[in-house]
């Protein structure tokens, strides 16, 4: 496994109409123009096989943002980036999840759209259900869920394709202390193997579990990257 | 394309549709109660409008509308499905990279799914009028070919409308609605007289109707111009609207996000 995510320069822009709404590029062309809004901005980054590193900032500094483009759900409007092989995304608590059907359903769906084939997604949904620890519930609607079990059942998909790359939106606050642990060994595990770990959050002591490097973003740009310690209490000293 | 991409493409269209078809039509005895009822009851208004509100002649008038109701229910719910296409599936979008140009395919197999179950009813007709089967009944393969390929170009154009202006759903759904008044949807095109005649064939429901009435009513090869006008305006609606869906699926998720 040789893992790489290599951003140069990275730009995520977001158009907007003179309703405030994003609007896409064609029909940018085709609507008077309102203002334009840089999510990400020369951003510069270099993350190699077996590190941690943990995004952070205030709200709307653009650490969603990077990691979705990482992920390939954003486009790169300026710059480069280049992430290789298998990206795991976990960027909200409802993680694609679909409220109207079980976890199995779910898991089933996901696990095919994040990668696997139809069969290996039916034989794998049991041990996904293990892994999830979601017990009977995981033949339930996930209406009926709980934000922890959401995230459980979202974060044992993320982890069923085998990603060599996994991203992690702000998913410690939603998990109970038992299964924070789960996710903080399958990280460390899957950085052992040459794998990497991004990782955006609030709570920065279960970062600093995970990761021991940190990037702090403010406005779209990165203003700090270091070592997890010292970058944190740089940023919660300039906070 | 290579056999991979391919195989990967149908995998995620059938993920894709199959958890649509389960949140649209539920699970269970009440799923098949609800297919068997959409267009029965779609049926059962144009059947009493023509029959006995209109009180218009004409033989077998179940069959004949049964013929253009069907494949109109797919081509309508096509639209409807792929106008909240990217919408419904926000979260998806948001959390995965999947090859979002698929999304308005997805509607159409959906649809179509749940479209199998419509197809009984003309059969049923058949039987009530006692209509015989003959071996055009075969020509029912193309037509419906032409009404999943037509259903497919609908859901382009209405996939980019609910992204764009989703304001203007409604109208664009009253719009495909016209269009089926606007052809020989409650009686067959050889008893309509008048100046507008000539002028229905150029609508593409048209010749889908008819198809599907010689084939099951008349008991006839259809017209080439009732396969051909169906099939060339689907290919250019598909040949106008999906460089541009292609062109927009990279920013779906950005749109959706809102800029947050």
């Amino acid at each position: 496994m040789s893992a790489r995510v290599h951003a140069a320069g990275l730009g995520v822009r977001f158009d907007f109409d003179r309703q405030q709404r994003v609007v896409s590029p064609t029909l940018r062309r085709l609507r008077r123009r309102g203002a334009t809004l840089w999510g990400l901005h020369d951003v510069d980054l270099d993350v190699g096989p077996g590190e941690g590193v943990a995004l952070i900032g205030p709200s709307g500094s653009g650490k969603t943002s990077l990691l979705r483009a990482i992920a390939g759900i954003l486009p790169a409007d300026a710059g480069a980036l280049e992430v290789r092989h298998r990206v795991g995304s976990m960027l909200a608590v409802e993680g694609g999840l679909l409220g109207a059907l079980t976890g199995r359903e779910n898991a089933r769906s996901l696990c095919v759209l994040a990668g696997l084939t139809p069969a290996q997604a039916r034989s794998g949904a049991t041990e996904l259900s293990e892994r999830s620890r979601l017990g009977t519930a995981f033949d339930r609607p996930v209406a009926t869920y709980s934000e922890g079990m959401r995230a459980r059942l979202g974060f044992a998909i993320a982890e069923s394709a085998q990603p060599d790359v996994l991203v992690l939106d702000e998913i410690f606050e939603a998990l109970d202390h038992e299964y924070r642990q789960v996710v903080e060994e399958h990280a460390r595990d899957l950085r052992a193997r040459g794998g990497i770990v991004l990782v955006a959050g609030h709570d920065h002591e279960a970062l600093g579990r995970i990761c021991e490097r940190a990037v702090a973003l403010r406005d779209g740009r990165i203003v700090a990257d270091g070592p997890f310690a010292e970058v944190v209490s740089a940023y919660r000293g300039g906070a | 394309m290579r056999h991979g991409t391919l195989r990967r493409s149908r995998d995620v269209l059938l993920a894709l549709a199959l958890s649509d078809f389960r949140v649209r039509y539920g699970r269970g005895r009440l799923r098949i109660v609800k297919w068997l009822l959409d267009p029965v009851a779609a049926l059962g208004v144009y059947l009493l409008l023509v029959a006995l509100v209109l009180d218009r002649p004409g033989a077998a008038p179940g069959l004949s509308i049964a013929c253009a109701v069907v494949p109109f229910q797919l081509v309508m719910m096509t639209a409807v499905n792929a106008l909240r296409c990217i919408e419904s599936r926000r979260t998806i979008l948001l959390n995965l990279a999947i090859p979002r140009g698929l999304l308005p395919l997805a509607s159409t197999v959906t649809e179509s799914l749940a479209f199998a179950t419509a197809l009984l009813m003309p059969f049923a007709m058949m039987a009530i009028y006692g209509v015989p089967l003959t071996v055009s009944v075969l020509w029912l393969i193309p037509a419906l070919a032409i009404t999943i390929l037509l259903a497919a170009a609908i859901a382009y154009p209405a996939a980019l409308l609910g992204l764009w202006l989703p304001e203007l759903s409604t109208f664009f759904v009253s719009v495909v609605r016209a269009l089926f008044f606007l052809a020989p949807g409650l009686v067959a095109y050889d008893t309509i007289s008048g100046d507008g005649r000539g002028l229905l064939p150029i609508n593409p429901l048209t010749g889908l109707f008819e198809t599907y009435r010689a084939a099951l009513f008349y008991g006839r090869a259809p017209a080439a111009w009732e396969l051909l006008v169906p099939t060339g305006a689907a290919l250019l609606i598909l040949a106008l609207t999906v460089p541009i869906f292609r062109r927009e699926q990279p920013h779906l998720a950005k749109i959706v996000t809102g800029g947050r």
